[in-house]
C-alpha cells in the first residue's frame, strides 16, 4: 500500500476542504470497508484519505413524512432502525444482507453506494482494463459469468451496491456537497453507465461528497427486496431486486422495479412496472412482469443463467412486496 | 503415476500382527474418552504462536516478486532502485537469467512464479519496495487450459510436449464384458482444480547465528524441512533447526521449506538479520500447489441384473505447468473387465501438490455419479445397485456393512426416484457415496524422561499441524503411565526432537501414537526396575494405574506416583522409543449420504444434512475423530459447490485468487452433519484426515441429480451449470 497523508476531518466544511478535483489523488475514507482493499491491492493509490466518519450520521424523519439519513451511518444501524424498517422495508431488507456481520458493523451508507465494482478484472492489477486507463474490457472475451447482462458497454461491470436498489426504487435523491455549494441528484439522475463516466460509476466529482440519502415519504406503498445469491454466508447477490407498489385498494397503482447486480448501474424495468399498473397482484400478473423485465437483455457468452435468476428475483420481489410467499 | 510431491497411501497390513510385544490396554481410562485439546485455551487466547506470529529481535520483512505473466523468458532483473528504497536491507534475483533453479532455461512457467525478493524494516516498505524492481520480459505463447493444450495445433510450451500420455491400464477382456452388458452407458465427467486455502499461509521466519540457521515455518514436516533447508542451502542438517509449536492447517501442501523457506534463509543471510516471509492469500492460490484437475470420457457395461461388467474409460487433468495429475478409477466398485488410459496435460498455472486424499476425491466423484446413472437407467435403487457390485468384505472395505447402517441412520428409505415431483421451486434430493483411504503407520521415534519428582516428559519431532496430534500424545503417556493429562509435559514440533515423518497422508497417528506408547511402556519398566527392590516384587510385574505403582497379582504391594519416582534418586528415567508394529494397521473404509434442496428457478443448492458412517482402526480421542469429519465433509462441500481455480483463458491469469471470488464455504453454508464413527479396536490406529473428505461431493451430486432430475457431470455445481441444463432439458435437448 502506498504511503498516504491522512486529514481527520471534524466536519463537511474541513472534508471538502481536503478534497481536491483530480481523480483518485485525494478520497474520502469512511468504514474502510471497499478502499483499504482497493489501496492494498494497488488498484487505488490516492497521496491523502480524508476522514468523513465525523459527518451526520443520523436518521431523522422529514416533514413531509420522508427520511434524511446521513451517509455515515452505519449499514448495521440502518438495518435496525425501527423508522426506517416500517416506511422502508425493502431497504432495511437489503440493508441486513449487506456483506458480513463485520461489514455491517463497520461500513456506511455512503461506503455502500460508492464503492467500486467488484468485477475481476478490475480488482486485479495484472488486468489493465478500460475502467483503470486501459485499452480493453477483459471480461467481453474472458470470465464473465458474474457480469453484466444490461447495457452496451464498453465497460460491462455489475454494480456493487445493494442498498442503490432499493434506494433508486423508493424514488430517493442524494444530497451532495462540494466547492461551489451543495446539490440534489436523485438516484435515477446519480448512477451512470460507462459510456458516460469510464472512470466512475456515478456523476460525483472527485471534490464532492455524498452527504445525506433522501427518501420520499412511503405513502400506501407495499415494498421488498428479493436477493439471489450462491453461497449463504458472505456473498455478493446474482441478482438483488426491489419492488415498490403503490396500492389503491387491492390494486396496484403504480409500481417501481429495480434490478441491481445486472447492469453498471441499478436497472429500472418500466416495462414490468406498466404490466403491474391497474390490477393486483398475481403469481401470474408477477410472472408477466418478471418475463418483461429481462426480455431485453443481452448476456454475454457466460453469464445467460443470470436472466433467469434475475427473472426469478424480480417475480419474487414482486409477490414478497404484495405479502404472497415465495421461496 | 507417481506425482510429484504424492504423499503415498502406506501399503501396511490391515490388521496389527498377532503377539506383537506391545499393547494397547484393554480397558482404557483415558484412551477413547472425549479429550479436548489440550492447546485449545492456547489457541483461543491467542498465545499460541504460529510462524505468522514469532517476532525476533531486529527482524525484517522478507517479499517475493511474482511474474505476471503466464509464459516468459525473463531478459533481466535490475535491483538498483530497489537497494536504494527506504528500509530495504536486501534484494535478490531468484531467476538469474539463464539459471533458473526449477527448470532448464531462465523462464517463468505461470503467473506467480517466483522472480526476486527483497527484505525491508517493515511489511509495508516490503510490499511497496517490490514494485521498484525492474524486471524485463519476453512474453511467451501460452495455455491457459487444457482445451487449448490439446489442440492439434497449440504452440508446444513444455519440453517434451503438453501432453504426457501414461501407460494403458487394462485387466480382463474388455470386449467380452461389452458382450455381456445388457445396458451400455456412455458419459464425460470432470472436477476443476481446488487450492489449499490453508488459513495460515506458506512461509517461515529464519534466523542465523553464524552459520547456523534457526526457522520457524509453516509446515507438516520439520524434518523434512530441516532436509530441505540443508540440501538447498549447502549446509549440514546439524546445523538446521526447524521449529513448529502451533500450524494453521497444510492439507499436503507444507511437507518442505519450500522456494519462499529458501529465499528467506538467503535474505536472512544477506540482510545478516532475521527474516520473515509470510505469503499472502493471492501467493497461496498462485503458487503454493492444487488439487489437479480430473476428467473422464467413459463407456460402462452392465447387465440386466445390475451387475458391472465393463469400464472404458479415456482419463485426463491438469497438474499445471508440468505437473501430474493422476486419480484412482474406477473406484471401489468391480467391473471385472477394464481399460483405463490416461494423459497428463500440461498448462501455464501453479503446480499441483498432495491434497487432502490425492486423487480420490475426483476417482470418487466420477465413478460415483457413473454409478447412479446407471442406477437410474436400471431403476434400481443407488444404494441396492451399489451393494450388487462392491468388493468383498475385509477389515478394510466394510461398505457392505456401511451403506445398510447410513441408509438407516439418514432416512434413505425415503427417498423418491431422480426428479422430485412435489410442486414449487425447491426440490429435494438424496444421494449416496463411498470412499476409502489407506492411511497407516511408520517408522516415529520418541523419547520420555522421568525425573525423580515424578514429573514426565514425552518429547517426538512429530508436529500438530491443528489435528490434534499434540493431546494424543499426552493421552497415551498418561494413560500408559495411569496419570492425569496434565501430569505430562509433551514437546513436538521441534527438528531437534527424535524422528518422526512428515504429517500427512492420515499416517500421523498411527505412527505417533504406537512410537510413544511403545516408549512410555520402556520408560515404566526402567522406573519399574528401580521400584521393584523397595516394593519387594518382580519388575515384571508391576503395573501403572490410577496414580499408582503396584504389583499386578498383589496390589497391596504399592507406590504412589511420586513416592515411586523418589527411588528414582537424582537419575531420571531416560529411554527411546520407536514405533513398532502391533499397534496400527492399514486401510479405511466409509459410506456417505446427503440431502440437497435445489431452487430450480435460481440454480442454487442448499446441502442440508450430511450423515456419515466412518472408521479409521482403534479411535484414540472421538472429539479429534469427529473433527477430521467435520473438516473433511465441509472441505468436501466446498469441493462440490463452491471451489474453483479460474484462470483467465485468454491470458493464463487467476481472476479470483482470493477469499471474495474463490468461493469457500461459511457458517451458513454448512449442513447439519450426524457422524457414526465405528471403532475398531483390534485394528489398532489408522489416521482419519483424508477418507471423510473423498465421498461428499459425490453424495452432494448425485443428490442434486435426485432432486432435479438433470445431472451435473463436473464440480463444482453452480447455479449456471443447474439452469443450463434444466433448460436444454425444457427444451428437448439430451444431455
Amino acid at each position: 500500500m502506498k504511503a498516504f497523508a491522512y486529514v481527520n476531518a471534524a466536519n463537511e466544511k474541513e472534508a471538502l476542504a481536503a478534497l481536491g478535483a483530480e481523480r483518485g489523488k485525494f478520497l474520502p475514507l469512511a468504514g474502510g470497508m471497499d478502499l483499504l482493499a482497493l489501496m492494498k491491492d494497488y488498484i487505488l493509490q490516492p497521496d491523502r484519505l480524508v476522514n468523513v466518519k465525523n459527518l451526520d450520521a443520523t436518521i431523522a424523519a422529514t416533514p413531509d413524512g420522508g427520511f434524511r439519513i446521513g451517509a455515515a451511518v452505519k449499514v448495521i444501524d440502518l438495518a435496525e432502525h425501527a423508522g426506517v424498517s416500517k416506511a422502508y422495508p425493502a431497504l432495511v431488507q437489503a440493508a441486513s444482507e449487506v456483506g458480513t456481520p463485520q461489514i455491517r458493523n463497520a461500513g456506511t451508507l455512503g461506503g455502500n453506494i460508492n464503492q467500486r465494482p467488484r468485477c475481476w478484472y478490475f480488482r486485479n492489477e495484472e488486468f489493465d482494463c478500460l475502467k483503470k486507463g486501459g485499452s480493453r474490457c477483459f471480461a467481453v472475451d474472458g470470465e464473465n459469468q458474474y457480469h453484466a447482462i444490461f447495457g452496451t458497454g464498453p465497460c460491462h461491470i455489475v454494480h456493487p451496491s445493494s442498498l442503490a436498489v432499493p434506494i433508486l426504487a423508493y424514488g430517493g435523491r442524494f444530497r451532495i456537497a462540494g466547492p461551489s455549494g451543495e446539490r440534489d441528484v436523485s438516484a435515477a439522475d446519480f448512477f451512470v453507465m460507462p459510456d458516460k463516466n469510464l472512470y466512475g460509476e456515478n456523476v460525483l466529482a472527485p471534490n464532492e461528497l455524498v452527504t445525506h440519502v433522501i427518501l420520499p415519504a412511503p405513502r400506501n406503498a407495499r415494498s421488498a427486496t428479493y436477493e439471489v445469491r450462491f453461497k449463504q454466508s458472505h456473498d455478493w447477490p446474482l441478482a438483488i431486486v426491489s419492488a415498490v407498489l403503490s396500492m389503491e385498494g387491492g390494486a396496484v397503482r403504480s409500481a417501481t422495479i429495480v434490478m441491481g447486480a445486472v447492469a453498471p448501474v441499478p436497472w429500472r424495468a418500466a416495462a414490468a412496472e406498466a404490466i403491474l399498473a391497474g390490477g393486483p397482484v398475481t403469481e401470474e400478473t408477477a410472472t408477466r412482469a418478471a418475463d418483461a423485465a429481462v426480455k431485453d437483455a443481452k448476456p454475454m457468452s457466460e453469464n445467460a443463467y443470470k436472466v433467469q435468476v434475475a427473472r426469478t428475483a424480480v417475480k419474487r420481489a414482486i409477490l414478497k412486496a404484495a405479502g404472497i410467499a415465495v421461496a | 503415476m507417481p506425482d510429484r510431491d504424492q504423499v503415498p497411501e502406506v501399503a501396511s497390513p490391515a490388521k496389527p500382527v498377532a503377539n506383537a510385544s506391545h499393547q494397547w490396554p484393554p480397558q482404557p481410562d483415558i484412551l477413547g474418552t472425549r479429550v479436548k485439546r489440550l492447546d485449545g485455551p492456547l489457541k483461543t487466547q491467542g498465545k499460541a504462536k504460529y510462524a505468522y506470529d514469532i517476532i525476533r529481535p531486529g527482524m525484517l520483512y522478507g517479499r517475493i516478486l511474482r511474474s505476471p505473466h503466464a509464459h516468459a523468458r525473463v531478459v533481466s532483473i535490475d535491483l538498483s532502485d530497489v537497494q536504494k528504497a527506504p528500509g530495504v536491507r536486501a534484494a535478490l534475483a531468484i531467476i538469474e537469467p539463464g539459471k533458473n533453479p526449477k527448470f532448464p532455461g531462465d523462464k517463468v512457467l505461470y503467473q506467480g512464479d517466483e522472480v526476486a525478493a527483497i527484505a525491508a524494516a517493515t511489511e509495508e516498505q516490503a510490499g511497496d519496495a517490490l514494485r521498484l524492481i525492474k524486471v524485463e520480459y519476453e512474453v511467451l505463447p501460452h495455455l491457459a487450459s487444457i482445451e487449448q493444450a490439446m489442440k492439434p495445433f497449440a504452440p508446444v510450451v513444455f519440453e517434451g510436449g503438453n501432453l504426457k500420455r501414461g501407460n494403458v491400464e487394462e485387466e480382463g477382456d474388455l470386449a467380452a464384458g461389452f458382450t455381456a452388458a445388457a445396458l451400455v452407458v456412455e458419459a464425460t465427467y470432470s472436477t476443476q482444480v481446488q487450492t489449499h486455502v490453508c488459513l495460515e499461509p506458506h512461509g517461515c521466519v529464519c534466523e542465523w547465528e553464524g552459520d547456523k540457521l534457526t526457522a520457524w515455518v509453516s509446515t507438516q514436516a520439520v524434518h523434512g524441512s530441516r532436509e530441505g533447508f540443508a540440501q538447498a542451502l549447502g549446509i549440514p542438517q546439524t546445523s538446521v533447526r526447524v521449529i513448529t509449536e502451533y500450524m494453521g492447517g497444510g492439507f499436503g501442501s507444507k511437507f518442505g521449506p519450500d522456494l519462499q523457506g529458501i529465499v528467506c534463509a538467503k535474505l536472512a543471510k544477506l540482510a545478516n538479520a532475521p527474516v520473515k516471509l509470510m505469503l499472502d492469500r493471492k501467493e497461496e492460490h498462485l503458487a503454493t500447489g492444487n488439487r489437479p484437475s480430473a476428467a473422464a470420457k467413459i463407456k460402462a457395461g452392465v447387465a440386466a441384473d445390475g451387475t458391472l461388467t465393463a469400464f472404458d474409460a479415456e482419463t485426463w487433468g491438469t497438474g499445471g505447468a508440468g505437473a501430474g495429475s493422476g486419480f484412482p478409477l474406477p473406484y471401489i466398485y468391480v467391473f471385472p473387465h477394464r481399460r483405463r488410459h490416461h494423459t497428463d496435460v500440461y498448462i501455464n498455472a501453479g503446480e499441483q501438490r498432495a491434497m487432502r486424499a490425492p486423487g480420490h476425491p475426483q476417482g470418487c466423484f466420477i465413478t460415483e455419479v457413473l454409478m447412479d446413472e446407471i442406477a437410474d437407467k436400471l431403476r434400481m435403487d443407488p444404494v441396492e445397485f451399489r451393494m450388487k457390485n462392491l468388493p468383498p468384505e475385509a477389515p478394510n472395505a466394510m461398505w457392505r456393512q456401511y451403506f445398510p447402517r447410513a441408509a438407516e441412520k439418514f432416512g434413505w428409505g425415503r427417498r423418491h426416484p431422480s426428479g422430485d415431483a412435489t410442486p414449487g421451486p425447491v426440490k429435494r434430493g438424496y444421494g449416496c457415496a463411498a470412499n476409502r483411504w489407506g492411511g497407516g503407520g511408520r517408522g516415529s521415534k520418541a523419547h520420555c524422561e522421568i525425573y525423580p519428582d515424578g514429573g514426565v516428559l514425552m518429547r517426538c519431532g512429530t508436529q500438530d499441524i491443528g489435528t490434534g496430534t499434540r493431546t494424543l500424545v499426552a493421552m497415551v503417556t498418561a494413560e500408559t503411565f495411569g496419570l492425569p493429562l496434565d501430569a505430562v509435559n509433551v514437546e513436538v514440533g521441534d527438528s531437534n526432537h527424535p524422528f518422526s515423518g512428515g504429517s500427512g497422508g492420515s499416517t500421523t497417528a498411527a505412527s505417533v501414537t504406537p512410537a510413544i506408547r511403545v516408549t512410555a511402556d520402556k520408560a515404566l519398566a526402567a522406573l519399574a526396575a528401580k521400584v521393584a527392590p523397595t516394593l519387594g516384587v518382580d519388575a515384571a510385574s508391576i503395573v501403572a494405574s490410577k496414580g499408582k505403582i503396584y504389583a499386578k497379582d498383589n496390589p497391596s504391594k504399592s507406590l504412589g506416583w511420586k513416592e515411586a519416582c523418589r527411588t528414582l534418586g537424582t537419575e531420571p528415567v531416560s529411554v527411546d522409543g520407536e514405533w513398532e508394529q502391533g499397534l496400527s494397521s492399514s486401510g479405511s473404509s466409509g459410506v456417505q449420504m446427503a440431502e440437497v434442496e435445489v431452487d430450480i428457478e435460481t440454480g442454487v443448492t442448499k446441502v442440508k444434512r450430511v450423515t456419515c458412517v466412518q472408521d479409521c482402526g482403534l479411535i484414540l480421542d472421538p472429539l479429534t475423530a469427529e473433527s477430521q469429519v467435520y473438516g473433511g465433509i465441509i472441505m468436501g462441500i466446498g469441493f462440490a459447490m463452491f471451489e474453483n481455480r479460474i484462470l483467465d483463458r485468454n491470458t493464463a491469469r487467476m481472476v479470483n485468487p482470493n477469499m471474495e471470488w474463490y468461493l469457500l464455504p461459511g457458517p451458513s453454508d454448512i449442513p447439519q452433519i450426524e457422524i457414526v464413527l465405528v471403532n475398531q479396536p483390534d485394528r489398532g490406529v489408522i489416521g482419519l484426515g483424508e477418507p471423510p473428505t473423498v465421498s461428499t461431493a459425490a453424495a452432494v451430486a448425485n443428490a442434486v441429480a435426485n432432486a432435479t432430475g438433470v445431472r451435473i457431470r463436473n464440480l463444482p455445481i453452480t447455479p449456471d451449470k443447474i439452469l443450463n441444463a434444466l433448460a436444454l432439458e425444457k427444451s428437448g435437448g439430451t444431455l
